[in-house]
């Protein structure tokens, strides 16, 4: 096992004893979330501004099904997984259509069009008042309903979505999505439908994004309207690019940071916003790979300088 | 029989003709070049055998089939791989898996396309290491494509190229943007491929087309002045004129 694996093992386990558990079950849920956006815009290079489509509309779907017909827990998930999956095939098929700025705003656009129909459709959604009263199912008969069982429920769900994402990039799929962000043209003449393949990364992403959703539905016990939202869709980009995007672990550590940062710094200080900004500016101008690019550059530096090394053991 | 052939080939942008009524044929196994001053419509010529632009009228026949107005990654799986003129690679991506993914992309089945590890398909990294091998870059397999030199990556786009498992291979001036030494190198390299692929080759440097070459298309203003083997181009008094200009010998 590598020692990124082994540092994520220790950091599920010990985030729960420092961080309230609702805060930390949402950071494993965030990091699920990053996940399915990062295999867009970190490894197939199309920045979609409208995660939350998917988001939203699998916590909709699941949230609706576990209040009024009360389903089991793995058909929740099961909805969940196939709404987000289904609605980025149908957002997908649009958005490849078009690239670079246009892309952007088709995302962008349809995000509103699916914010705006679920604010009007206020008897499934409840409008701006979101969906209360979303169940929270036990698993084969063990209740989730304390805060570290369903703690322990999500991290198993976000470490079992990590290794699926890191098959999925070390897969042949994955090496031909990173060739269309480095090179499109030249993709498409060695033999691969470009359109299609990108499609297929919106699918995984939405998927992703929507097993996210029920979970957060299901954490909260409500579904706000904002979880549909274009600032949510904006929160995953802003979390993915600070912890590093188009590498596997970069949302993980960004959605850490994001979320501990939004949740814990929040509470002492309300102007918490200003702080991600300097995060975001100091990322883009500096370490365009994010966390992991500085961490993977801090330890180069140690490496060519052992003389300040010898200083710091003394 | 002609394993490629074009018949009145023709596209145009609004009242530029770019290519004009273009008849052509390359026999398997032969190095067909096509030569002409810049823009003469050489590039755009490629660009409709690859399917990156439709042909406005003509056809263009691969082995017995009509494949104008394919898209481009269906003319790959018939087996047409081309380099590019501007360099054209995965500038993050290692060397190896450059050229791996041109070969999985020619795989008859994509069993494991998005779960299998890349690992797990030996057959394929052994091809791709041997393609690397065979432009002398195997040696440097591991690093990312945008970290050599651009004589490599002139190599290392031949390498995709060749990956692909071509029953024909377009090669777009190959030698492009090289120094006397580098040239050198890829002309032997082109060489070697000579008789083993059928491949069309445009070129601008005269001497190694006139070397090479069992047939010659001279094009001009979008359509060919000329064809034949490499001594009746040299004699052809239009292509001098067109041309040739003063270089050629009488």
């Amino acid at each position: 096992m590598s020692r990124a694996w082994l540092a994520i093992l220790a950091a599920v386990v010990l985030l729960p004893i420092f961080v309230r558990h609702s805060i930390a079950t949402e950071i494993w849920i965030f990091a699920i979330f990053g996940l399915g956006l990062n295999l867009l815009m970190g490894y197939t290079g199309l920045l979609s501004f409208g995660q939350a489509t998917f988001f939203g509309s699998a916590a909709y779907a699941a949230g609706y099904l576990l209040k009024y017909y009360g389903i089991n827990i793995f058909l929740a998930l099961a909805t969940g997984i196939a709404v987000g999956a289904v609605s980025a095939a149908l957002v997908g098929y649009l958005c490849v259509q078009r690239s670079g700025l246009y892309f952007i705003m088709l995302t962008f656009a349809l995000n509103q069009m699916f914010y705006f129909t679920a604010y009007q459709w206020t008897t499934v959604t409840g409008g701006e008042d979101g969906m209360p009263g979303v169940p929270r199912p036990s698993v084969l008969g063990l209740d989730i309903h304390p805060p570290l069982a369903y703690y322990a429920a999500v991290a198993l769900l976000f470490l079992l979505s990590l290794w699926v994402m890191r098959r999925i990039v070390e897969s042949p799929l994955g090496k031909i999505l990173q060739s269309i962000r480095d090179n499109e043209l030249r993709a498409e003449a060695l033999g691969y439908n470009v359109p299609r393949m990108k499609l297929a990364a919106f699918v995984v992403g939405g998927a992703f994004s929507g097993l996210a959703g029920v979970l957060y539905g299901m954490l909260f016990g409500i579904v706000p309207l904002e979880s549909i939202g274009f600032v949510f869709s904006g929160n995953v980009v802003f979390a993915t690019l600070i912890g590093g995007s188009g590498s596997l672990y970069g949302p993980v550590i960004g959605s850490f940071v994001f979320i501990w940062l939004s949740e814990s710094v929040s509470a002492i200080w309300a102007r918490w916003p200003l702080l991600l900004g300097v995060a975001f500016v100091v990322v883009v101008l500096f370490f365009r790979g994010g966390v992991v690019e500085a961490w993977a550059r801090f330890w180069t530096w140690r490496a060519a300088h052992p003389a300040t090394r010898a200083d710091a053991s003394r | 029989m002609p394993l490629v052939r074009t018949d009145r080939l023709t596209k145009s942008f609004g009242a530029l003709v770019a290519v004009n009524a273009v008849t052509l044929a390359v026999d398997e196994g032969s190095l067909h070049s096509v030569i002409g001053p810049n823009g003469a419509g050489k590039t755009t010529f490629f660009n409709l055998l690859t399917g990156q632009l439709a042909p406005t009228s003509g056809r263009i026949v691969f082995d017995g089939r009509d494949i104008a107005g394919t898209p481009p990654h269906g003319i790959a799986h018939l087996g047409i791989a081309r380099s590019f003129q501007r360099t054209s690679i995965f500038p993050t991506l290692s060397l190896l898996d450059n050229v791996w993914l041109a070969a999985f992309a020619r795989q008859e089945s994509w069993r494991g396309l998005a779960w299998r590890r890349t690992d797990g398909y030996p057959k394929l990294a052994e091809r791709a290491m041997a393609m690397l091998e065979e432009v002398g870059l195997a040696g440097k397999h591991g690093e990312p494509a945008r970290a050599i030199s651009h004589g490599e990556q002139r190599q290392l786009e031949l390498a995709i190229a060749l990956a692909a498992t071509p029953r024909l291979l377009l090669l777009d001036e190959p030698a492009a943007g090289l120094s006397p030494d580098e040239t050198k190198k890829m002309v032997a390299l082109v060489r070697k491929l000579k008789g083993r692929y059928t491949i069309i080759l445009i070129e601008h440097k005269i001497d190694v087309v006139m070397s090479m070459s069992d047939r010659i298309s001279v094009m001009h203003f979008g359509s060919v002045i000329a064809e034949g083997v490499p001594a009746e181009i040299q004699r052809n008094a239009e292509v001098r004129r067109a041309y040739l200009g003063g270089i050629a010998p009488p």
